[in-house]
């Protein structure tokens, strides 16, 4: 029974460990001055309605494509193109790839088992650091600038990693 | 923002109700998934957004500036990727906390370099990315990782 309790509570902080410990700082912050505490929970407040709908709106983006295009269907079709062409078609499935690294990791190990390069399984984990879908709220945060560049730049050095990482992959295995 | 919010609300609404009328079935599924996805987020999105107050009031930007600032150069580079590299989190989550280094007055390279390695670069992660690939793959990939997380930024702080 309180070994169940204890597994349950490890659930529980494995989960939400950020919620806990952002509850624990305000917790400190309010002891140590609850006016600046009081002042920070507003700015929160006020800086998460303002995005609400914006995320609201993105999420529902995010399920008609997770639907439309299914991580399986991402997929089988990278498995077939080789090449240049399956490096960029690569680069793009990873900017729409969405999911914790629990589900992905997997499903590229099953797709460089039925052949595909490292170069490719590399490229789509470097060009998983953008995210299509999400850019207006990289944009509300960053601005078009940052966003833009960082997310274009991330995309093309994506295809050098892949193929870096690749070549020091197969050196040692010769 | 919020108006903004509003015109992308509206653009999703009326793309969920052509697809409505192409496939219901799918169309409700969609709508299913994003429902489920967001409630998951939910204490996520309260963590993050409360760390972006507590940030705001509680870190003077010369503390920032110090950390993380353009004088610092190669050091703020490498403590923005190493920040990154440690948490772990949704891509949602990165872009609030980075609006706030940037806002104190973080150098943007290193906050480029903090979002990239938020994302793509896990040390809690490495020990499940190793029995699943290889230990030798995931300590190039994440070790090759955190140096283009770096150069992408020095690029963008060129281009910027």
């Amino acid at each position: 029974m309180s070994g169940q309790r204890r597994g349950g509570l490890w659930v529980l902080i494995r989960s939400q460990w950020l919620l806990l410990t952002v509850v624990g700082l305000y917790v400190w912050a309010f002891r140590h001055d609850a006016d600046r505490a009081l002042q920070a929970l507003q700015i929160s407040a006020t800086t998460l309605s303002s995005v609400l709908l914006l995320i609201a709106a993105v999420f529902g983006l995010v399920g008609v494509l997770q639907v439309w295009i299914s991580r399986d269907l991402i997929v089988r079709l990278l498995g077939r193109e080789g090449g240049i062409k399956g490096l960029l078609f690569a680069a793009f499935c990873g900017t729409l790839l969405i999911g914790p690294p629990y589900i992905i990791f997997p499903l590229l190990m099953s797709l460089h088992k039925q052949g595909a390069r490292w170069a490719v399984v590399t490229v789509v984990l470097s060009a998983y650091a953008v995210k299509l879908q999400m850019i207006p709220i990289e944009v509300e945060f960053l601005g078009w600038p940052f966003s833009l560049g960082r997310s274009l730049l991330t995309v093309v050095l994506a295809i050098p990693t892949g193929l870096l990482v690749e070549r020091l992959m197969e050196r040692r295995s010769r | 923002m919020f108006q903004i919010g509003l015109i992308y609300l509206f653009i999703v609404t009326v793309g969920y109700l052509i697809l409505l009328r192409i496939d219901r079935g799918r169309t409700l599924l969609s709508l299913q998934t994003a429902g489920r996805s967001l409630t998951r987020l939910i204490p996520l999105l309260v963590a993050v957004f409360g760390l972006v107050g507590l940030f705001q009031v509680f870190l003077s930007p010369a503390q920032v500036e110090q950390a993380m600032g353009a004088s610092n150069g190669w050091l703020s580079l490498l403590v923005g990727g190493a920040v990154g590299a440690v948490s772990i989190g949704p891509p949602l989550a990165a872009y609030p906390l980075a609006g706030s280094m940037l806002e104190a007055g973080a150098w943007p390279p290193a906050v480029a370099a903090f979002v990239i390695t938020w994302i793509s670069v896990g040390i809690i992660t490495l020990p499940f990315e190793a029995s699943v690939f290889s230990v030798r793959y995931a300590l190039l990939r994440n070790g090759i990782g955190f140096l283009m997380a770096l150069l992408v930024g020095l690029l963008l702080g060129v281009l910027l």
